[in-house]
């Protein structure tokens, strides 16, 4: 027995089994089982939007007369339509708000050098990291004593404090990939300070502000814990907070339901779907020191 | 410019009020950039925070607020729902880290082999769509997917022939935590996977064409090159889901409303029953306190240990 002959002996047997893991058909394997679980709930809740109420009872797998009568018991009976219009209005009200002042105040932390500037951005970190769920009560007991309860203001002020340090960490994470010196030139050609930011820094970081806004965006149009708190009626829901009302009926409508779903998912599936690369962007690019 | 008539001082942006204002707004650059994103997050921030910390104070049980300073406190380790709260709420984001990290990991790994990268978009695509739903959508709809009667996925296991009848799943309390950490992880697992990708890619070819001449196996490989160097994003996809985990309000409220009998009851659901269906303020408050000190420490304590590791990691 030739030990060198046996070691590669053993060799092959080991990696012949290893050979078979990282085949080809075992990867695509993975990725459509990850697929599956990813989606199915979604095209579940999609063949339901289309069922009769008969339908739902009936545990057909398909709709077998599809009918759009879910969507217009959902959009127009139960009022959900005004919740779309009000997430349209929070979310970007929000996402505007958000960038607008945290994306100078991210250029500030890639740049300057000032008094406590570490504590002072260490201070946005911890915000970031603090769990919203404490800020419940306190923002319920502001929001009743200031009458912003079920305003649409109480939920964009929520927004701010929920996205403010992380479009913040975000920017200031691309602002310091663009070099000094870019902000150097601008000066000696003679731009002022705030010119250089506008005119020649920014231009460059607007990958990193679409990330941002897109992120932001989403975030926003997703958000519950807040929404549900501050919100109890339609003049300022939003979609996840209408949706979640369908479940408190004593005989759940599940295709209205799935129908109020949809509407809600179908604005930020298009999103992902067309702004892959800015989430991907986005969600690494706030993660790097 | 140059033909403006001036008296007195001018400073480098020329006379007049806008020549002030540019002179100011240049001296001033960083209050005037940072300045409004520190005052609003003072309002909505610090404000409340402080707000918090004065309310846990306060006895508001029953009408009106007194001072007393350790009420609240001693009521929280005295309530026995409390603990179940703490159990609940360490099972649930532990579960969800290890199955949100795990699937990451494999479908990362997966995504990785691919060469082709327009199918590895449209793969990270469909994978991404979870992770836009809103999580009180997840919450219903997984509700509604594990219903005993109307469930499908109950429908499904009659079908296969696997159940005779409907199972209950929400209404057991080990299958609902079950059903709630799979939610969970449902909409983290693209996140997971994201991360863990980016970490894969930035492992340099050179290391694996180094294992490949000195006769390593796929698996000695993927054990001294591969998993070294995804430490760090192992530690950063570990910390964040385990984070927003432990917080979590939205899928175990919206799938189980935090039942059966309080057997998935986070500490989230635990905050919001006593500060906004109670109106026990105080007590929320205290408790919240308890949950944002839990999360600071092992956020921070993490943060430490990572910058440690990562010295050794980069050498």
């Amino acid at each position: 027995m030739a030990g060198a002959e046996f070691g590669l002996d053993q060799y092959r047997r080991r990696q012949r089994l290893w050979d078979a893991v990282e085949s080809r058909y075992v990867v695509h394997l993975v990725l459509f089982a990850a697929v599956f679980f990813a989606i199915s709930p979604l095209v579940w809740q999609l063949l339901t939007s289309f069922k009769t109420q008969q339908g739902v009872l009936a545990l057909t797998y398909l709709p077998l007369d599809p009918t759009l009568a879910a969507y217009e018991r959902a959009l127009i009976d139960r009022g959900f339509w005004r919740a779309v219009v009000n997430s349209v209005i929070i979310a970007s009200a929000s996402t505007a708000i958000v960038m607008v002042l945290g994306t100078p105040a991210g250029y500030v932390f890639s740049r300057f050098r000032f008094p406590f500037d570490n504590a002072v951005f260490v201070f946005v970190l911890f915000t970031r990291l603090f769990p919203p769920i404490g800020l419940v009560t306190p923002y319920y007991r502001i929001m009743t004593t200031t009458g912003l309860l079920n305003t649409k203001t109480g939920i964009v002020i929520a927004n701010v404090y929920l996205w403010l340090p992380l479009v913040i960490y975000i920017m200031r994470n691309f602002f310091i990939t663009i070099p000094q010196s870019l902000d150097e030139a601008a000066r000696v050609d003679g731009c002022t300070k705030i010119q250089a930011f506008w005119h020649v820094v920014f231009p460059v970081v607007l990958p990193g502000f679409a990330a941002g806004t897109i992120l932001t965006f989403l975030y926003s149009w997703r958000e519950f814990l807040f929404a549900f708190t501050v919100s109890t009626d339609l003049t300022s829901m939003t979609i996840p907070v209408a949706t979640f009302l369908f479940v408190g009926d004593a005989g759940i409508d599940w295709a209205a339901m799935a129908a109020a779903s949809i509407v809600s998912v179908i604005p930020s599936a298009l999103v992902v779907v067309f702004f892959q690369r800015y989430i991907v962007v986005g969600m690494t690019g706030g993660l790097k020191g | 410019m140059a033909t403006e008539e001036y008296e007195g001082e001018v400073g480098p942006h020329g006379g007049g009020l806008t020549g002030a204002v540019s002179d100011w707004v240049n001296d001033h650059i960083r209050t005037v950039l940072l300045g409004p994103s520190l005052v609003a997050l003072f309002v909505v921030f610090i404000y409340p925070a402080v707000m918090l910390l004065w309310l846990s104070l306060q006895n508001t049980r029953g009408f009106g607020e007194t001072f007393e300073p350790a009420y609240n406190y001693g009521r929280i380790f005295t309530d026995p729902t409390f603990w179940n709260a703490v159990e609940k709420t360490l099972i649930y984001s532990f579960g969800s880290l290890f199955v949100s990290v795990s699937a990451g990991l494999v479908i990362a790994l997966a995504l990785n082999k691919l060469l082709n990268q327009r199918l590895r978009d449209a793969y990270s695509t469909l994978i991404l769509i979870s992770w836009a739903v809103p999580l009180s959508i997840v919450g219903v709809t997984w509700q509604w997917m594990f219903d005993g009667q109307l469930g499908v996925v109950n429908q499904v296991l009659v079908d296969l022939g696997i159940l005779e009848t409907g199972y209950s799943w929400l209404s057991n309390s080990v299958s609902a935590m079950v059903v709630v950490i799979l939610a969970d992880s449902w909409s983290r697992i693209p996140f997971a996977t994201i991360v863990l990708l980016a970490g894969l890619q930035s492992i340099p070819q050179d290391m694996y064409d180094a294992a490949k001449t000195d006769g390593a196996t796929t698996w000695q490989t993927f054990r001294h090159v591969t998993l070294p160097y995804l430490r760090p994003s192992f530690f950063v996809a570990g910390l964040i889901t385990w984070m927003f985990a432990f917080r979590a309000f939205a899928i175990p409220y919206s799938t189980t409303g935090g039942g059966p009998g309080g057997a998935t009851e986070t500490l989230a659901i635990y905050i919001h029953r006593f500060g906004i269906q109670l109106l026990d303020y105080g007590f929320a408050s205290a408790v919240s306190v308890f949950l944002v000190a839990v999360t600071l420490v092992v956020a921070t304590a993490y943060v430490y240990f990572i910058l440690e590791q990562m010295e050794e990691i980069e050498v």
